[in-house]
């Protein structure tokens, strides 16, 4: 890599010039009398000050600081990587129809330059329909970034995408990632790390749209705007928009690609709702619901491996306790911060547990063939319509077992929990007009 | 707009009783509830020489291995995940902002010490160019303090916190007096100031030259042990 690459569609902080050609502009800017952050957008409290005077940047710390004595440096990104026949895609695999139908739209719009929607259900192997278009894309010299919000997405895409474009060099970049930056044709990042960039890409593909924190984000959704060009476009990818972004479909004020399908052909699992009034102060004498404990039982008996999710992590001791002297064994517990989090979903994977108890942070990118679910407490607002309809998601992901129970057990029939069955209802009634199958 | 410095959560306008019956100026707190308890202070079972947080009131082992004269050091809190959490944002991240988690707590913890002057162990001039700061004054309000010590200008070394211990206990002397301080210093009791108590190589490096410069009796204070 030259020096030059490096500033290829960024914005780097310096203190100096790092050669006397490239000019910088300050990254703190003064707008009448308070200054704003030029990478993060975020402006400057009365206090955010240094002892030497200087001001600084609080909301992009993590990036590394920003101050007033510091400029941004940017080479407009000059698409230099070559054209590639096929735009490097060396994937084997074959779309199913419908997947067909749906990649030709969403290349219809990339080739057009517009932003766009793709709305395909969990399991419709978002990711395959999109090879068409990002294959085209490089084919033209374009610059792409795949970015999500969350790491882990992030992490398990990067290898897909480089076993599936063999042949086109990809920059991975994440909070503490070990690899040094690269300039690539592809880029696969954090949408934290697009703060970096500076009308850099002709199209940026976001994963998992509506997933936190991106969905509730200013700097994050200015950190896509800025760092696709003027002339570039953008992809959403989600299974679960928000209202956000479902009204501005209603609007036509964004095109959208629906997948009501999975790529197996069957429709979603819907969840089916079963009211356990007061489970919580039956949970606070280490009672669960009868009829919860009759069917996790059940499914032990009958060898149906199970995920049961429970609100919040403390609610897991409880409910691990409950189980216990229902004598429902034979599982373990996992959330977000437990150290043993990798080992514990492989052992899941294994077969070598019968069931977890989690908390949301499996509601996305995990999978497991042949599991059943169940939510305790979906009416708690930790579990928000998109959260409930990936859970539910979670359920017959593989070809070979197509089905499965998604259960939830509420005090009452919460809002967010009608708005779940009620987005799995609607795909559902789009998907049979397509063939799909129950 | 008043939101939690550490953790950025907006601060409840709860008035507390106690607050009202003091009927003093309302304490604006930098700090929410949650974030306060987030450091663990040291209890009164605690090293008498260097603060280290134990389960008796014994000299600790490390203590015991130092020669020469001893420096009684105090400390605020254990230096665990959390406080380690909070000096990388404020030190190496450079958020000079959280300065203010630790300002009242060290208010009240000075007002506990005998002594009658407070010399903070200095910064390089490199690090107060990138930093921007010194981490140590910045936990200062408006409490009087002598910058009596200056870091050596040969003094071009790894930080501490990048040495295992054996190399820090062999770390050269990297402080000087500076200019009149024997003026300031002259049978005074000295109370040294920093962020860390490690191996107490630094503040001892620390008390020998206050000790040059004529000072009676030197003790320290550090925010983690
Ligand atoms: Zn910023
Ligand atoms: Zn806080
Ligand atoms: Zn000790």
């Amino acid at each position: 890599m030259t020096n030059n690459e490096a500033f290829f569609g960024r914005q780097l902080p310096l203190r100096t010039a790092p050669t006397p050609e490239l000019t910088g502009t300050p990254a703190l800017k003064a707008l009448g009398s308070r200054l704003q952050c030029q990478r993060c957008g975020h402006w400057l409290g009365p206090d955010d000050q240094l002892a030497n005077q200087a001001w600084y940047c609080r909301q992009c710390l993590q990036l590394g600081r920003l101050t007033s004595q510091d400029k941004l440096y940017t080479i407009p990104e000059p698409n230099q990587s070559p054209k590639l026949a096929n735009g490097g895609l060396t994937w084997t695999g074959e779309l199913s129809a419908q997947q067909r139908v749906a990649a030709q739209s969403v290349l219809a719009h990339v080739q057009a330059q517009t932003n766009h929607l793709l709305w395909a259900v969990t399991g419709a192997g978002k990711t395959e329909i999109v090879y068409p278009a990002l294959a085209w894309a490089l084919s033209q010299g374009w610059r792409v970034a795949w970015t999500s919000p969350r790491v882990d997405v992030c992490l398990e895409l990067a290898p897909r995408l480089q076993a599936a474009f063999a042949d086109v060099p990809q920059t991975v970049l994440y909070g503490d990632q070990p690899q040094p930056y690269r300039y690539c044709p592809l880029t696969v990042c954090t949408t934290h790390q697009l703060l970096r960039f500076k009308a850099a890409f002709d199209l940026i593909v976001v994963d998992e749209v509506d997933a936190f924190p991106l969905a509730t984000s200013p700097m994050l959704k200015r950190a896509i705007d800025h760092a696709q060009k003027p002339s570039g476009c953008h992809l959403y990818l989600t299974a679960t928009p928000g209202e956000r972004l479902q009204r501005r479909v209603a609007r036509k004020e964004l095109a959208v690609t629906y997948v009501p399908l999975r790529y197996h052909g069957h429709l979603l699992p819907q969840i089916d709702l079963q009211i356990a009034w007061r489970w919580r102060e039956q949970l606070r004498r280490r009672k669960l619901p009868a009829r919860l404990i009759h069917q996790l039982r059940g499914y032990l008996r009958a060898g149906q491996r199970f995920l049961l999710f429970v609100p919040h992590v403390a609610d897991l001791a409880v409910v691990d306790q409950a189980l216990h002297l229902a004598g429902i064994t034979g599982g373990v517990t996992v959330h977000a911060a437990d150290e043993a989090r990798q080992e514990k979903v492989q052992a899941m994977r294994d077969q070598k547990v019968a069931f977890l108890v989690t908390t949301t942070i499996l509601e996305r990118g995990v999978t497991f063939p042949n599991v059943a679910v169940v939510i305790l407490g979906g009416d708690d607002p930790v579990f928000s319509t998109a959260a409930l309809v990936q859970i539910a998601g979670r359920v017959g992901r593989s070809a070979q077992f197509p089905t499965g129970d998604v259960t939830c057990y509420c005090h009452s029939y919460a809002r967010r929990v009608r708005l779940a069955r009620g987005m799995i209802a609607r795909l559902n009634l789009q998907g049979r007009r397509q063939g799909g199958r129950p | 707009m008043n939101a939690c410095v550490w953790c950025g959560r907006r601060l409840g306008g709860v008035v507390t009783v106690s607050q009202l019956w003091r009927w003093g100026p309302l304490i604006k707190s930098a700090v929410c509830a949650a974030c306060q308890t987030r450091l663990t202070p040291i209890s009164i079972l605690h090293c008498p020489q260097c603060g280290r947080q134990q389960t008796d009131e014994t000299i600790c082992r490390d203590c015991q291995r130092w020669t020469g004269p001893p420096l009684v050091n105090h400390a605020l809190y254990v230096y665990d995940a959390a406080m380690k959490a909070y000096m990388q944002q404020y030190k190496f991240q450079g958020d000079f902002a959280l300065r203010r988690v630790l300002q009242e707590p060290l208010r009240l913890a000075l007002a506990r010490e005998t002594y009658d002057v407070l010399v903070p162990i200095p910064v390089d001039q490199a690090t107060w160019q990138q930093r921007g700061f010194n981490q140590v004054t910045g936990w200062l309000q408006t409490q009087p303090f002598q910058q009596d010590l200056l870091v050596r200008a040969s003094h071009k070394d790894q930080p501490q916190s990048a040495k295992d211990r054996a190399a820090r206990l062999r770390t050269a002397q990297p402080f000087i007096l500076a200019p009149h301080a024997a003026d300031i210093l002259m049978g005074q009791r000295v109370l040294l100031l920093d962020d860390v108590y490690t191996t107490g190589r630094t503040l001892r490096h620390a008390a020998a030259q206050i000790y040059l410069g004529g000072a009676k009796a030197v003790t320290s204070l550090t925010l983690a042990r």
